[in-house]
């Protein structure tokens, strides 16, 4: 069992002690950061300042000085990531501060994915995401989309006013196991049913898990339309993914 | 003669509304929507679907006009969407049919920089903004001085999403603030000029959207960048507005009470005594039925809590927290003004 004050970088010490409340979360991070390399703390600590140009450097640097990229991926970004997600799911930061922290992850990502490509690396799963038909509400889907991203997920975003028939073949052109649906309007609700059905029309429901979102749906909502998971914010997406898709707990749950 | 008409007490409908936006005394508190009140019932009713009643001004007055003599309600509102000036502006639109409100396509923003941004000349006469103004101009015939008229300017937040992307926007917001504040600066005329022009036309009063709400930005933003706007726009803009936030707000409610706006549109998210209790009568709270739990999912009983909540805790107008879901019962949206009646029976000694 690891203590805070193992955990050599200032910043990330004092993010986990202000912003981390729920006690199976302090520990889990604390263990995790308690572990990590010191340059690995540093490229969490910038992104979790939502720093991309420092992010950049560091990610570089460390890869070059002979860390491998799964680590910097794990132990860096995603753990950052880690903090970033439940700092928004308790109001102490707010969607351009998210957002901000996204990019940093993404000029992270942008040395390691080449990387992890070429050495065959998968990732952790696939992931189609889409907001349904007639509805442009998109803030909440590319939340999850980051915080999957930043979980080590591969997510194909259909971006907003998605047809049933356009989730369909990128299912199908992609063999994605799992769907994620977002709904913001009570009137484009009922589309999400609609996909449903489609895939099952499709004779594909079978082939895919499908999770769905958004702040008007429920859990009561999802089972009425039969989808397979519901998550109530991004990380409860994450889990939900990681859930559907039997993903093993890795670095975090 | 609506319905709205026949049960009115000492006061008309505008006399009402109008008293309570100065926190005046009133016969009964008045019911409001400062957003959209359209339903696919009402269109029915009025022959009136959308997208049309979005962009023909006739079909947009009979529409509103079902606020009044369909639902009771105080006030009459004809703008159901949040993109008219978006559209003057050169936004592209995806106008939908009746079954869904029309959008901006954010993903393909208009600007990039303070520098891209002009507003129009035909700012007031592009066929999406005159239709509001026509419209206003027909209801105002038609009603004369009995009904409140709602109008809506964008403010120049919500119309910075618009044009830039959310996340742009949101971004930019973050990284540069000088830059931010300068967009704003120039977006907030077309602001000025709308609602300036719906005033003309005939409007009463202006709801105000300008959409940092606490599910985006923080309360220090709205401090930061819009509280010193929206004051501006009470000096400049000659009529009470309503300011239109959904989501949660409670946090920057000092702020908005500080504004010197007639009126708060506010959220279910927000307890209505709660609330009260920070603006504490600076400001009209208008508010605050849920609309996708309450409105379009459950029954008059649950509704007729939340306007009892809302009246209990002093709120001086009552009606839905934003835009009513389209597929939201009508009868429902009755029992708002059959509830607000009720409640003041039986608080009528204590008056
Ligand atoms: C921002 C906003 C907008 C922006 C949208 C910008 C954009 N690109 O997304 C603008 C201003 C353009 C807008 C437009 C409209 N809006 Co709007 N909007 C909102 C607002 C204020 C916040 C939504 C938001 O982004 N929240 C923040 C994000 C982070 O939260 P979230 O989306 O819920 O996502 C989280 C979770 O739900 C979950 N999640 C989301 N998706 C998924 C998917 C999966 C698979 C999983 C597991 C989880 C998950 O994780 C996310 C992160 O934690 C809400 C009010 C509110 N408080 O909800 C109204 C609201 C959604 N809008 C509403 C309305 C009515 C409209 C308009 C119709 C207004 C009009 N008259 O034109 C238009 C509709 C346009 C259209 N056809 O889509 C109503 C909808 C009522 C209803 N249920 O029918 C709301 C609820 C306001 C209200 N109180 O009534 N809106
Ligand atoms: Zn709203």
């Amino acid at each position: 069992m690891a203590e805070i004050t193992d955990i050599s970088n200032d910043f990330i010490r004092q993010e986990i002690e202000e912003y981390i409340e729920r006690p199976e979360e302090r520990e889990r991070n604390i263990n995790l950061f308690a572990r990590a390399r010191p340059k690995m703390q540093e490229i969490a600590a910038a992104l979790i300042d939502g720093d991309n140009d420092t992010v950049n450097r560091l990610t570089r640097e460390a890869l070059d000085s002979g860390i491998e990229a799964l680590e910097v991926m794990d132990d860096g970004l995603i753990a950052g990531m880690g903090i970033v997600g439940i700092k928004f799911r308790q109001n102490f930061i707010f969607v351009p501060e998210v957002l901000a922290c996204a990019r940093a992850m993404k000029a992270g990502m942008a040395h390691i994915e080449p990387i992890l490509s070429a050495a065959g690396i998968e990732p952790v799963g696939k992931v189609i995401m889409g907001t349904v038909k007639g509805d442009l509400h998109d803030i909440g889907k590319n939340l999850c989309i980051m915080m999957l991203r930043g979980s080590g997920f591969e997510v194909i975003d259909l971006g907003v006013d998605t047809a049933p028939d356009r989730f369909i073949e990128a299912v199908e052109e992609h063999d994605a196991l799992l769907l994620g649906m977002s709904a913001l309007l009570s009137t484009t609700m009922p589309n999400m049913g609609k996909t449903i059905e489609a895939f099952i029309d499709a004779d594909l429901r079978d082939k895919v898990k499908i999770m769905v979102g958004g702040a008007p749906v429920t859990q009561e909502f999802a089972d009425d339309m039969g989808a397979d998971g519901y998550g109530k914010d991004a990380l409860a997406c994450v889990a939900t993914a990681k859930k559907l898709l039997g993903v093993v707990a890795k670095t975090r749950a | 003669m609506g319905t709205g008409a026949k049960s009115a007490g000492q006061m008309t409908s505008r006399q009402r509304v109008m008293a309570a936006l100065r926190r005046e005394p009133v016969d009964r508190t008045p019911v409001c929507n400062p957003t959209s009140v359209a339903t696919v019932e009402l269109m029915d009713l009025a022959d009136a679907p959308f997208p049309e009643a979005c962009r023909e001004p006739e079909s947009m007055a009979r529409l509103a006009a079902t606020g009044y003599t369909e639902l009771g309600f105080d006030t009459i509102m004809p703008v159901y969407t949040i993109i008219q000036e978006s559209s003057a502006l050169g936004c592209k639109i995806q106008w939908e049919q009746k079954d869904n409100w029309p959008t901006v396509k954010m993903r393909e923003p208009i600007w990039e920089k303070p520098e891209d941004i002009k507003i129009p000349s035909n700012l007031l006469t592009h066929s999406d903004t005159k239709c509001v103004l026509d419209a206003i101009r027909i209801l105002r015939k038609e009603f004369g001085d009995e009904v409140a008229i709602i109008g809506k300017t964008m403010g120049p937040w919500s119309l910075g999403y618009h044009c830039f992307g959310v996340e742009q926007f949101l971004l930019m917001s973050l990284d540069d603030p000088g830059k931010t504040k300068l967009c704003l600066e120039k977006l907030k005329e077309a602001t000025v000029q709308f609602g300036l022009a719906q005033i003309e036309a005939g409007a009463d009063a202006l709801t105000l959207p300008d959409h940092a709400t606490g599910d985006l930005v923080s309360a220090e933003y709205y401090e930061r960048y819009l509280r010193d706007l929206h004051i501006e726009f009470v000096e400049r803009i000659p009529a009470p507005l309503i300011l239109h936030i959904c989501g949660r707000t409670v946090d920057r409610m000092d702020y908005i009470a500080q504004t010197g706006m007639a009126a708060f549109h506010y959220d279910s998210k927000n307890e209505p005594a709660e609330s009260m209790g920070v603006v504490r009568s600076r400001i009209s709270l208008v508010g605050n039925i849920n609309n996708p739990e309450t409105l379009f999912s459950k029954g008059p009983e649950q509704v007729r809590k939340e306007v009892y909540k809302n009246l209990d805790a002093g709120v001086q107008l009552v009606g839905p927290e934003c835009a009513i879901p389209l597929q939201t019962a009508i009868e429902n949206l009755k029992e708002i003004p059959l509830a607000v009646r009720d409640w003041h029976r039986e608080h009528a000694t204590t008056n």
